[in-house]
């Protein structure tokens, strides 16, 4: 007997550590809820709110990684494991989910079509189906603006007021004109880099980026051109430090003012404050050349084997409103998607002593609002990541100018796999 | 059972069956201990790998379409600059951070041998730390120690009077830094191997030769390496298929575009490669393909392992 029973414990014991893989929790009522969020984005703070005002609902917050992870995770739940019933997706990530929109929830059904005028449209189109399904809701848009050193500017002999400096440079030409003068003044670079600073800013002013308006591939475009083009030019004017964005040297050098000027993205607006505490107070944010843009930005979806997607919509349309966005940004400075708070006085009165006081909520605002809608494609990510790589290559001396655009379109084939 | 009148027969049916049953149990008994590590192997080792032969035959997406597209994804990858780039990046910096590692671990361990050395305990555990480091935290403090403007190899540079070097951006700046990192944390680990193995080396052959008048250098030459030869042949097996396989250093090494490892993919591996394809762009079918030929790859290299360690196993020292 003794042998059967230690022949039947190492079969349990196989047969546990297999089920240990499989993990599944059996709690699901209409008031709890799964949901899914990148790090570092601080959506806790959000739910605090969310179940201080519904006590009876629970609400089970994974904080996954970086959005990539969380688009990644998300992918694996989706091709056949437990999904949650609320994901937030990032926005570069979303065109890969849009291929398949029948992985999602669908949230016309859920009413979204009463509330989709409360947002930014263009930001909207993101999210809709050609057939117009919604599947997800925005959550914050990443407005484009300048962030200048003013002690800096100040030696060069710039002037320092944000609305001054928005004069020198209404058109990206202008920006690199200002730039020349900094160097000429002080020998020191005046711009992080090219490929970040200025071909993704200038990448996403256009009314078209790399997909045409009938949603077919369309990279080699006047738009995108232009962009690379003016890319070349600042290069040329040798106003680049050429720190990659988000490298160590970058870091290091915003610390040590080893550059004047970052073109920062609302989003990017709390990294420099991590990344450079020491220079609280330097900086200060002016309008971009080319006066809008957005670069980034999430949006709430709703998976399609979600458990409990009324309580995720519940919490979507509570949260997501333009009040519970208002509220947001004054907490956490994520950009609203929502017009009509723009010119509410608590957003337009937001200042920021970092940056010297500047009135963040009304310069953001100010650059996503008249933007024209482009179709975001599922190749993008691979097609911008190709054209920046190029840049860089061209910044660190192993790309010649002149062959840079032909180089890039070689590359960018590639990757699409044309 | 003092009579045998009085002996009840016994019931053939029941007994016969426990006996049965008894010896199926025995039968089985050996499996079942064996078979908590088949399981797993079956599930985590033998399935994915079967699997992802299937899906090398498929334009794979995740979460949409499956199409079955035969063999072209292999004959895509044959044309794909990427993946040869990858394979050449992958040699490049296994053939940099293995000859110089070995070497250097050979010496090492023959120093930590030496009978007069004070303290031995304390050198040959401490060459292991950098093995028992984190990967990331590793790979993060050298990047920023190779970096182009403020790292401290650039800085050194400048007080010598030589111009600062673009490691990270540059092809062999590149393979050796992520090369140096590798070396740095498996430097230790073979060290212990081959001292290990030196330790079964009979003192008076080393006295004897010191006796002869050999200095520490002949001793080297002609004692330690010629008995470490099947351990050096292990740990060139070992490190050629870890080699093959480099992934985190070159994933957080140089973080400018993504995954690629550096804007013109210089120091792209093959395995982050296929990270980049199947999870980066979710090109599962194309990542599987690339995971094929990495593992026909591998299996070359491991027979060719095989035939040399053989070889020099056989050859008296």
């Amino acid at each position: 007997m003794k042998r059967v029973r230690t022949t039947a414990a190492v079969f349990a014991t196989a047969a546990l550590l297999l089920a240990g893989c499989g993990g599944s929790d059996g709690t699901s009522d209409s008031k709890t809820f799964e949901f899914w969020s990148f790090a570092n984005i601080n959506q806790k703070a959000d739910v605090d709110v969310y179940t201080k005002a519904h006590p009876d609902v629970r609400v089970k917050l994974t904080e996954v990684g970086s959005t990539t992870e969380t688009a990644q995770a998300l992918t694996a739940a989706l091709a056949g494991g437990k999904v949650p019933d609320l994901v937030l997706i990032q926005a570069d990530d979303l065109p890969k989910f849009m291929q398949s929109p029948d992985n999602f929830v669908d949230l016309t059904t859920l009413g979204a079509n009463d509330i989709k005028g409360n947002y930014l449209d263009w930001v909207m189109a993101q999210s809709t189906t050609e057939d117009g399904k919604i599947i997800g809701v925005p959550t914050d848009v990443g407005g484009l603006a300048v962030a200048y050193r003013t002690d800096l500017f100040k030696a060069a002999g710039l002037p320092t007021d944000r609305d001054e400096v928005a004069k020198l440079w209404p058109t990206w030409d202008e920006f690199i004109d200002v730039g020349r003068k900094y160097v000429q003044q002080t020998g020191k670079p005046f711009v992080d880099n090219t490929p970040t600073s200025v071909f993704f800013q200038a990448v996403n002013q256009g009314s078209q980026r790399y997909y045409s308006a009938d949603r077919k591939l369309d990279y080699d475009n006047e738009q995108v051109k232009a962009a690379f083009d003016v890319t070349l030019k600042a290069f040329d004017a040798g106003i680049s430090a050429k720190q990659g964005s988000f490298s160590s040297g970058w870091t290091a050098a915003m610390k040590k003012g080893d550059y004047a000027v970052v073109c920062s993205p609302s989003w990017m607006l709390s990294q420099m404050k991590t990344n450079a505490p020491e220079t609280n107070g330097k900086w200060d944010i002016a309008t971009i050349p080319g006066g809008s843009g957005n670069w980034g930005g999430s949006f709430l979806a709703i998976p399609k084997r979600a458990k409990n997607a009324k309580a995720a919509w519940n919490y979507i349309s509570e949260m997501q409103s333009p009040k519970g966005q208002l509220d947001h940004f004054l907490m956490q400075g994520s950009l609203p998607t929502t017009p009509s708070v723009y010119t509410d006085p608590q957003l337009v009165g937001k200042t920021d002593p970092f940056f010297s006081n500047a009135p963040i909520g009304k310069i953001y605002t100010q650059s996503v609002v008249g933007i024209k809608p482009f179709y975001f494609g599922p190749q993008d990510g691979p097609v911008g990541t190709e054209f920046l790589n190029t840049l860089t290559s061209v910044e660190q001396g192993k790309v010649n100018p002149a062959n840079a655009w032909n180089t890039a379109l070689t590359n960018v084939k590639n990757a699409v796999r044309e | 059972m003092l009579t045998p009148a009085t002996a009840v027969p016994e019931s053939p049916g029941p007994g016969r069956k426990r006996r049965i049953r008894q010896g199926v149990r025995e039968f089985l008994a050996p499996y079942a201990y064996i078979s908590p590590f088949f399981v797993l192997f079956l599930i985590f080792g033998l399935f994915p790998l079967l699997f992802t032969f299937y899906i090398s035959l498929f334009d794979w997406d995740p979460i949409g379409e499956h199409r079955f597209v035969g063999l072209d994804n292999f004959s895509e990858l044959l044309h794909d600059p990427r993946f040869w780039g990858a394979l050449r990046n992958t040699f490049s910096i296994w053939v940099l951070s293995t000859v110089p590692q070995l070497l250097l671990a050979l010496g090492l361990a023959h120093l930590l041998n030496h009978a007069r050395l004070r303290l031995a305990a304390l050198f040959r555990m401490s060459v292991l730390v950098p093995y028992v480091t984190s990967v990331a935290a590793t790979t993060i403090v050298f990047a920023q120690m190779f970096d182009r403007d403020y790292g401290m190899i650039n800085w050194f540079l400048g007080l010598l009077g030589f111009d600062h070097i673009d490691f990270t951006a540059s092809l062999w700046g590149s393979h050796i830094m992520i090369a140096t990192m590798i070396a740095w944390r498996w430097t230790g680990y073979n060290t212990l191997l081959y001292l290990a193995a030196l330790q079964a080396v009979p003192r008076e052959l080393y006295e004897a030769a010191a006796a002869d008048g050999a200095n520490g250098w002949r001793q080297f030459l002609h004692i330690s390496i010629p008995s470490l030869r099947p351990i050096i042949a292990f740990t060139v097996v070992t490190s050629t298929i870890g080699g093959l396989q480099v992934f985190t250093e070159p994933l957080l090494a140089n973080p400018v575009g993504g995954l690629t490892c550096g804007a013109a993919r210089q120091c792209q591996t093959v395995t982050l490669y296929l990270y980049e394809q199947s999870f980066g762009q979710f090109h599962f079918g194309y990542g599987a393909a690339v995971g094929v030929a990495l593992f026909v790859i591998v299996v070359a290299f491991s027979g060719l392992n095989y035939l040399l360690t053989t070889r020099i196993r056989s050859e008296r020292p």
